[in-house]
């Protein structure tokens, strides 16, 4: 001890000696060029307000601390000092941010400053900086786009008066215009109708459908179609499976075991319900959070719960892993509930302050410590008596699904015993504590539950709520829908925003914002934000329903317009960002896979209830069993999700075993089959007429007409004269093309 | 010419595809592609550019950086294999064999009232190769390859469970929800051979089930599916819709492709600026190629006798795990960019858990695997493989030095310390790095982290793990997180 002591004092001693000089021309250096700069430039986002990137440069021990990317500088080494590499723009992210890059002459002042041992006389700034993890959010903050109050915008004048037929086509019409050029006019009749069964349903139209809407000659004819197809109980089944991938739905633990929940089903019904009801959003937003909380006795309430809960949980925590895993969950919870709502990714504050978002490291812990004691549980549901006693059974254990009167469901609760499966730890830990590097082994103090502040204008006790005598509920998730639906004072203009760019996304193939579940910096700004913003107020003022905003997207215009291309204008717009055209879509994993079963006449149309794991199934896809460790492989196939984490936009994938299921799944043959015993007694062109008809919603031309009827002629004779085979053989190419596979 | 792929974190999710072609630029099989399907008539030349690989995100990409591997066949020992049995001799656990280990953390392993004392291994272990590396009795047939091995004793996870650490070898994160390193792989590099699976998973077929987590060890995760590993089906058609249906024969697949391709021509006439569209026409062709190559590729029976036999693909003992090595090879000859072999089921004795009698475990597991791993290194070095494929071996975590108690002695999960080797592929063989305390339960001199292991393993490959990164949800996520270091050591 005492010769380390010695050792250190002498290179203390000797580094003293020879460095006094340099450190004289340092400070001096330090205190007229250098220091000014670091003030005007540096300081506010490295220790004054924030301390971005864990670098503190108010002092000299901040500038050394290693913090996320190793220590900023080497003293005495300019050229191998990261602070010198970003300043010069020589390695991202150039610093400083944002800003103008530095002059030659301030870059070479710091250098030599940072050569010359990098001294400070005193720290820059003389309040203590800011913890780590308390990031301060400014009021530029809180005006970022995304932050800052819903603008309440004129509907823009526009040259062409003749095109357009609601507020959203003015708002198209002058973003084109400024850019010299115009939207598509109106596509034909028989292609609309079916964008708009595929688009809203998710169901091809049957020939039926279409020749009453050709016969329809009122000019309301359209209106009413969309009308109809709104109030369509397969509108739900369509809608609820965007939601239902924005909220990680599944039915299983994954992890170990993947246990099943076999009574998680009843969220997904909860979504498909209130969809068709046309449930106010906000109420939506509320139940998921708080149900059980917010209105106790409704069993679609107590259901949405199951949101909370959707996400993967380990089936086997061994008795030092149990503490992390549990703050895993919380995670999960706050990090989803954020995304699916907010379109924020609070996740990223685990660790530290959010990198890019003003969202401190503080509000992330005050945000996930509102989940502190909420569980998952199965309830039994009696239609006459409410919530029963809570049946108990082993880990993995099955109930049964149903009793006469009653329904089994997960919910997500507090003060009611959880569902346990095999672990060594508790179910929950009473506090949640900040986690310096969201290390469970590094605890600074109980955190309790929060907002994020960029989103709140007004004291938090406004959004708080007592819980009743007695109740084992916190209501600490009742506060927290209170504040995310607020619209005037809380987060709900942001809400607003982010649902209402998720539907114009289901409809146009991308959302205004293009990276609906990032609203923050690092994703895409708007591409129209004055229309953002007046589809986000009239959800509002309509008292958060979102069929009407479905129904003004779909007759637009905009909506309705051909995809025809056109070389000058891709020129200007190669990404059609500015919707000028329509172009053709693939359709997703469950519409392609329905409309097999529709046109072969097979779906079984019956809603909600139980999945299944069985492929052969012939109810609608949102009916399979969500099972983590077996996503349906059809599904996953054409780019379903694996229900793991929130997904926002699927990708729209090419590859050649989707090809080769088209060929030779069985399911797809079957369907073939059937699609041709609907059509071939109708004979040679009459029952090919008929599939594309069906498949297709309009008759094939001179040459699609003798190409079909001469492989089918072909087919016959190979078959040894089979015709019902050769007819299966037309019918599965036709439900192989790309046509029936996108929508135009 | 470079991917700047790599570089410029394309989201097949966020962009249509010709703001991912600008935004990544083409590579050089994607140009060949569009060329192709521009000689096919299937494209406008205004769209020749067009990227395949902004449809096709499988088309082969150069790595960024010179580098020798292009396949990886990665040997997942799982269930955790115990180092102190395998490939870290400890003398020192023989010295201290029977004696109490002070301050022991009970809750290290999973049975915390099973603990025992120190046990030293129940084989023999004998030095081999220029590198005099000790090997264990059980592993006879890997005396030949020692000189040709890398090792890594000081590998260690954070979790002492099996599934968070098949997760976390897998794909970095001990949460579920992450892309594998397969995945990650085949993102970056896209895949040789189009007629094949990109990544292809093997797990047990003697029924015993499969890795804990199941199919999320080679999920995608936030990547597109078309990442994610194909496991091959135990029993039956190996891969999913490859066989036609009964009632078609190829005569008349051929004339129905003929058909679709034609009608879909017609159509495409009227969106001939849609390269999604023409890319799907060319899928039809590269299924129908398919659909005869993956069982080629996957007929062992092809081989000749004598390779059969140097596997062991006729033994009990082994022949199972023997025609998976066998398969491997024959994918990674063809193109198939990444391969993960798992031995063993699930858990317990039905894998390298060896909670109970550690010796009768581990003689088993390593009587399956030996011959055929053994062979696998011979085969690939014979047909001048070596360079190209990197060849792993590792499980999920070590076990303890210590008893667990049971009629038969047994060892518990020891997530401070297990050995991996790397084989081939342009890594330095004949290589000791790190070390573990003198009785194998800790890694302490260059301890090497999951992400260091994956960061090495990119650079094999020729990619910068700092690089290849993915834009999801807010953020660049990478397959090495925010750390990782490559082991240079190991590289030759």
């Amino acid at each position: 001890m005492l010769r380390w002591f010695v050792g250190m004092l002498g290179v203390v001693l000797v580094g003293g000696v020879v460095g006094s000089v340099r450190a004289e021309e340092g400070l001096a250096l330090f205190t007229d060029r250098v220091r000014p700069v670091l003030l005007d430039q540096c300081v506010k986002c490295h220790g004054g307000e924030k301390i971005k990137g864990e670098l503190d440069m108010t002092t000299r021990e901040g500038l050394l601390h290693p913090g996320e990317n190793g220590p900023a500088i080497v003293p005495g080494k300019s050229a191998d000092s990261r602070l010198v590499k970003l300043i010069r723009h020589a390695e991202e992210p150039f610093m400083p941010e944002k800003r103008d890059k530095l002059s030659d002459a301030t870059i070479a002042d710091i250098a030599k400053w940072i050569d010359l041992g990098a001294p400070y006389d005193k720290p820059l700034i003389s309040k203590p900086g800011v913890a780590r993890g308390h990031a301060v959010v400014t009021a530029e903050d809180k005006n970022y786009w995304a932050f800052a109050p819903l603008k309440s915008t004129k509907i823009p004048a526009v040259k062409d008066k003749t095109w357009g037929h609601n507020p959203i086509d003015r708002f198209i019409l002058a973003a084109c215009e400024a850019k010299g050029i115009h939207p598509n006019a109106g596509t034909d009749q028989r292609r609309l109708i079916r964008r708009a069964y595929l688009d809203l349903i998710g169901l091809p139209p049957t020939p039926l459908n279409v020749d009453v809407f050709l016969g329809d000659d009122l000019p309301t004819a359209y209106e009413a179609l969309i009308d109809r197809l709104l109030a369509n109980p397969h509108f739900g089944e369509r809608q609820a499976r965007h939601w239902l991938d924005v909220a990680r739905f599944g039915e299983s633990h994954g992890y170990e075991q993947d246990y099943d929940r076999p009574h998680a089903y009843p969220y997904r019904d909860f979504v498909i319900r209130a969809i068709n009801d046309d449930l106010p959003f906000d109420t939506f937003v509320k139940w998921q959070l708080a149900g059980d909380e917010i209105a106790a006795k409704n069993r679609q309430a107590l259901a949405a719960t199951g949101f909370l809960g959707a996400g993967t949980h380990a089936t086997q925590i061994t008795a030092n892993q149990a503490e992390k895993e549990r703050y895993d969950e919380l995670d999960d919870m706050a990090n989803t509930t954020a995304v699916a709502f907010l379109g924020l990714t609070v996740g990223c504050a685990r660790c530290h302050d959010h990198k890019f978002d003003p969202i401190p490291s503080k509000d992330y812990y005050r945000l996930i410590s509102t989940f502190t004691s909420t569980v998952r549980a199965t309830i039994v549901y009696d239609n006459q008596r409410g919530v029963l006693p809570q049946p108990t059974t082993k880990p993995g254990g099955v109930y049964p699904t149903t009793r006469p009167g009653a329904t089994y469901m997960m919910i997500c609760s507090e003060g009611i015993p959880a569902m346990r499966l095999h672990t060594q730890g508790p179910d929950f830990y009473p506090q949640t504590y900040f986690c310096k590097r969201g290390d469970v082994n590094q605890k600074d103090g109980e955190v309790s539950a929060g907002f994020l502040t960029v989103l709140e204008s007004a004291p938090e006790d406004r959004w708080h709520a007592t819980p009743p005598e007695g109740s084992e509920l916190a209501y600490r998730r009742t506060a927290l829908a209170n504040w995310i639906t607020d619209a005037k004072q809380g987060a709900g203009q942001l809400l607003a925003r982010v649902i209402v760019n998720r539907i114009w996304q289901h409809h146009f193939g991308r959302g205004l914002v293009a990276t609906p579940n990032d609203f923050g910096v690092q994703g895409d700004k708007p591409s129209h934000p004055d229309l953002l913003d007046y589809l986000a107020s009239e959800l509002i003022r309509n008292g958060w329903r979102l069929k009407p905003i479905h129904k003004l997207i779909m007759t637009s215009a905009a909506y309705m317009q051909s995809g025809d291309y056109d070389e000058a204008r891709a020129a200007v717009d190669p990404d059609n960002v500015l919707c000028w055209r329509r172009p053709p879509m693939r359709l997703e994993a469950e519409v392609i896979r329905d409309s097999m079963l529709s046109v072969s006449g097979m779906l079984d149309e019956r809603m909600l209830g139980p999945g299944t794991l069985d492929e052969a199934m012939p109810r609608r896809s949102i009916y399979f069993f969500v099972k983590r460790s077996h996503i349906i492989p059809s599904m996953l196939l054409f780019d379903a999700p694996n229900s793991l984490t929130s997904m926002g936009t699927r990708a729209t994938t090419t590859v050649a075993p989707q090809a080769l299921a088209m060929l030779n799944n069985s399911a797809v043959r079957t369907w073939a089959k059937a699609l041709a015993k609907r059509v071939a007694d109708k004979g040679g062109s009459e029952g090919i007429t008929e599939a594309y008809r069906l498949a297709l919603a309009r008759e094939p031309d001179a040459d699609e007409l003798s190409e079909m009827s001469s492989f089918l002629a072909d087919q016959t004779v190979a078959h040894d004269g089979n015709a019902e085979l050769a007819w299966a053989d037309v019918c599965q190419a036709v439900l192989s093309l790309n046509e029936f596979l996108y929508v135009e | 010419m470079p991917s700047p792929h790599l570089i410029a974190a394309p989201d097949l999710s966020r962009y249509t595809r010709r703001s991912f072609l600008q935004r990544t630029g083409a590579g050089f099989g994607s140009l060949a592609l569009a060329a192709m399907l521009a000689d096919l008539g299937l494209l406008t030349p205004s769209i020749a550019r067009a990227s395949a690989a902004s449809i096709n995100p499988l088309f082969p990409k150069p790595g960024p950086l010179p580098a020798k591997a292009k396949s990886v066949i990665w040997l997942f020992m799982n269930g955790g294999q115990s180092q102190v049995d395998t490939w870290d001799h400890k003398p020192g656990l023989t010295r201290h064999d029977g004696q109490k280990l002070d301050g022991f953390d009970s809750k290290t392993g999973f049975f915390p009232e099973q603990v025992g004392p120190l046990m030293k291994s129940p084989f023999e272990f004998s030095r081999h190769g220029h590198s005099s590396t000790w090997v264990s009795e059980i592993f006879p047939g890997m005396i030949r390859h020692v000189d040709d091995l890398a090792f890594i004793h000081s590998c260690f996870t954070q979790t002492n469970n099996h599934s968070p650490a098949l997760f976390q070898v897998n794909t970095g994160m001990s949460r579920m929800g992450y892309p594998c390193v397969g995945s990650w792989v085949t993102y970056g590099l896209g895949t040789l051979n189009q007629n094949l699976p990109a990544f292809v998973v093997m797990y047990d077929t003697l029924g015993r089930g499969l890795p804990k987590g199941h199919a999320s060890n080679w999920a995608s995760g936030f990547l597109p599916g078309v990442y994610q590993g194909t496991a091959l089906n135990p029993s039956g058609s190996p891969i999913d819709n490859l066989q036609r249906p009964a009632d078609v024969t190829d005569a008349g697949q051929r004339a129905q492709l003929g058909l679709i391709k034609r009608l879909n021509q017609h159509y495409q006439q009227q969106h001939a600026h849609d390269a999604e569209l023409a890319a799907r026409i060319e899928s039809f062709e590269l299924a129908y190629r398919m659909q005869m190559a993956a069982p080629e590729a996957l007929d062992v029976a092809s081989e000749p006798a004598h390779i059969q036999e140097l596997y062991g693909l006729h033994e009990k003992r082994c022949g199972h795990f023997a025609k998976q090595c066998l398969m491997a090879r024959r994918l990674v000859e063809r193109g198939v960019r990444f391969v993960q072999l798992y031995s063993g089921g699930m858990e317990n004795e039905r894998s390298w858990d060896g909670h109970i009698d550690i010796a009768g475990n581990h003689r088993q597991f390593a009587g399956e695997t030996d011959q055929p791993i053994s062979a696998l290194l011979t085969d690939l070095k014979q047909r001048g493989l070596m360079d190209d494929t990197l060849v792993i071996c590792a499980g999920e975590f070590g076990r303890l030095p210590l008893t667990q108690k049971s009629a038969k002695p047994g060892r518990d999960h020891n997530p401070h310390a297990f050995t991996t080797w790397l084989w081939g592929g342009g890594t330095k063989g004949g290589t000791h790095c790190g070390e573990t305390d003198e009785i194998g339960h800790k890694a302490i001199v260059n301890k090497v982290s999951i992400n260091d292991l994956h960061a090495t393993i990119l650079a094999l490959l020729g990619i910068d793990h700092e690089k290849l990164t993915y834009f999801y949800n807010g953020r660049n996520f990478r397959l090495t997180d925010v750390a990782g270091n490559v082991v240079n050591q190991v590289i030759a």
